[in-house]
């Protein structure tokens, strides 16, 4: 409150209290004027009521000391101006009788003030009960609205993922929630309202039904989660594919209250994963039918590379019949040359064997495999491929590389396509024919192995062009080698490319990630 | 030292007249090598073994050797190659060839070269030890 309002209070209050005391003079004259009126028109004296009329309103209205005051002036009024004849007793009388009636209602107007003071008290108290609601009513209304929007996120979020949430009490019990997107998977109308389990139950593919509720009753029974597939017959006739997850709601004493759980529709999700295998069969298929094809080039190497330890096995077998049917035997020398037999004829099965895993079509079977070993194999099958065209194969591999995880049969296929065609690459240039297998580190835990020839060199201007499906320079081939080569390294993680060699040939890079804190 | 190096031709020209009894095997397969050594030794007949062609014309061995058995498909040079450089060089051993992929071109081109015996790999170990007696005995 500043100075301006003191003054303009203290002023207010000032004027009342002249207006106060005016109001006792003001009625006590007008009972004066009213009684004289009277006693002209000779009428009965009746100064005292109009006194004690003017005494009441002046208390009532302007307090208890003007009160007092128009009770003194009537006192006054009536002895010296109304009656100033009459006897001393009767002016005592009449004093007594002002006095105590303005003794009363002094009386009077204390009680009216304590009631004003009550009435003023429950008026703040009402007022501020009514504040607090209006203020709990607006937070309400926004804690409804927030709650609308959460609403709204959840919906739309169901709708997206095409996962419906319900709650659920076990029999006798009944279906107690059931979000709109589980009224859209399901295939029910909102307007029938909330489903019934066995009207649940009607919508599941009858071959489904049976497994479901034996599912779940065992849950039920020990109080665990749940989780089922089914499929779901629309009311068109349409077969959707859903899974349900319920999780149990348990009371404070460990009894089951309900479950709450969802209903997804992996219809899409089902398909999506189907036609992944598909394609992923696919390209198994045309991986095998690539690897058949190279095989089919080496038939004659490969031939040859299993001819050599039969002839020598066949030369140990008849080394040991000599020894054995000579006029003395000997028996020691024979045995030596059968030893030899064994020892070839399992180095032509082991040949046999490597290149029937080549050729076996089968899925694709990650392992933890030993990459310089893969080459290693490799190299002894190829090997008669390579002397046949006088190439020279060399090897610089690190033997501290760590174990791959890879399919070691798809990581042969691409070795052996970049091996023949290097290979390829030499065989009509004059040059020294020689053919390097790097391994190293690469950057990020990667391995990377190179194969590098001393051939023609990439095609000029068409470097990028050689890893397109059905791209080749050879007169044989189909052009596949590279390109499921490129798709096999990149379906392992890692990359594979190409680059001319200083002064003549080309080297094709691909790496491989290593498993990590897998010991190797 | 015109003479001593016309007497060293031509001693060079009589050992190839295989006044020695060495056979000599050239293949680069190490196991195929070894028990055609051991096949020979069963039969009674010594006999030296070389990686490959280049080796065997360096080692200067060709002069003791009566009888030749080598591969054709080798690194480096092939067994008609090395054939054709022994003819060369006026040195005609007794030769025979083995080999896993022979066609009947090549057959004929060794054989008019002066093979005496063209066998495919795996071959009768009676064949080869004839061919190697009658190699020895001419």
């Amino acid at each position: 409150m500043n100075h301006s309002e003191t003054m303009k209070e203290a002023a207010g209050s000032a004027r009342s209290i002249a207006q106060r005391y005016t109001l006792a003079v003001g009625t006590v004259a007008v009972a004066f004027g009213l009684a004289s009126a009277f006693t002209h028109f000779k009428l009965p004296q009746p100064f005292s009521a109009f006194a004690l009329s003017a005494i009441t309103i002046t208390f009532w209205y302007a307090g208890t000391a003007p009160g007092v005051l128009a009770a003194v002036l009537s006192s006054i009024v009536r002895d010296y101006l109304f009656e100033p004849n009459t006897s001393t007793q009767s002016r005592l009388l009449f004093d007594l009788v002002f006095l105590v009636f303005a003794l009363l209602m002094t009386q009077v107007l204390r009680h009216r003030n304590q009631l004003e003071v009550r009435v003023a008290e429950r008026t703040a108290e009402l007022t501020q009960t009514n504040d607090n609601l209006k203020r709990e009513i607006a937070k309400h209304n926004q804690v409804e609205a927030e709650l609308r929007l959460s609403q709204a996120y959840l919906d739309e979020a169901q709708r997206l993922s095409h996962t419906g949430s319900w709650a659920w009490s076990p029999p006798p019990g009944d279906i107690r929630y059931w979000s709109d997107e589980c009224y859209r998977v399901q295939g029910f109308d909102p307007k029938g309202g909330q489903p019934s389990f066995d009207e649940f139950l009607q919508t599941v593919h009858p071959d489904d039904q049976a497994r479901i509720v034996e599912v779940i009753d065992r849950a039920v029974r020990e109080k665990e989660e749940f989780e089922f597939d089914y499929r779901i017959i629309l009311p068109g006739g349409e077969v959707r594919d859903a899974r349900s997850l319920g999780h149990p709601i348990l009371g404070p004493t460990g009894d089951l209250v309900e479950y709450i759980g969802t209903i997804i529709d992996v219809t899409d999700r089902r398909q999506a994963e189907k036609e992944r295998e598909r394609l992923r069969e696919a390209q198994a298929d045309l991986a095998h039918v690539s690897r058949m094809t190279a095989m089919g080039e080496l038939t004659a190497s490969l031939a040859h590379e299993v001819n050599q330890p039969i002839t020598a096995a066949v030369n140990g077998a008849s080394t040991c019949v000599r020894w054995l049917t000579r006029e003395e035997p000997d028996l020691a020398e024979a045995r030596e040359a059968a030893l030899g037999v064994i020892r070839n004829a399992k180095r032509a099965a082991d040949i046999i064997n490597r290149i029937r895993s080549i050729s076996k079509k089968g899925e694709s079977k990650r392992q933890l495999a030993d990459v310089n070993e893969l080459i290693q194999e490799m190299i002894a099958l190829l090997r008669s491929e390579a002397r046949r065209y006088s190439v020279a194969v060399r090897t610089e591999l690190n033997a501290e590389l760590p174990k791959v995880m890879a399919d070691p049969v798809q990581v042969q296929q691409v070795l052996m396509n970049l091996i023949m065609n290097g290979i390829d690459a030499m065989k009509n240039v004059d040059q020294e024919r020689e053919l390097t297998i790097r391994t190293q580190w690469a950057d990020n835990r990667m391995l990377l192995i190179s194969v590098s020839d001393t051939g023609v060199g990439l095609p000029p201007q068409q470097e990028d062009r050689i890893f397109d499906a059905f791209f080749t320079t050879k007169s044989h081939g189909i052009g596949m080698g590279l390109r499921i080569s490129r798709s096999i390294v990149e379906s392992h993680g890692g990359r594979l490319w190409a680059a001319d060699n200083s002064p003549h040939g080309a080297s094709f890079h691909f790496t491989l990630s290593t498993p990590v804190e897998v010991g190797a | 030292m015109i003479a001593a190096g016309a007497l060293r031709a031509h001693s060079r020209y009589m050992s190839c007249k295989n006044e020695n009894k060495l056979v000599a095997i050239v293949d680069d397969d190490d196991a195929v090598r070894g028990t055609l050594k051991e096949l020979l030794r069963s039969a009674g007949y010594a006999s030296q073994t070389f990686e490959s062609a280049e080796d065997f014309l360096g080692s200067g061995h060709q002069q003791e050797t009566a009888c030749l058995i080598t591969d054709i498909r080798m690194p480096g040079m092939s067994g008609l190659e090395l054939q054709a450089r022994l003819n060369a060089e006026r040195c005609r051993i007794p030769t025979i060839f083995i080999t896993a992929h022979g066609d009947e071109q090549m057959r004929f081109q060794a054989l008019r070269a002066g093979a005496v015996e063209f066998l495919p790999k795996p071959f009768d170990d009676n064949v080869l030890i004839e061919s190697v007696r009658a190699a020895l005995n001419r």
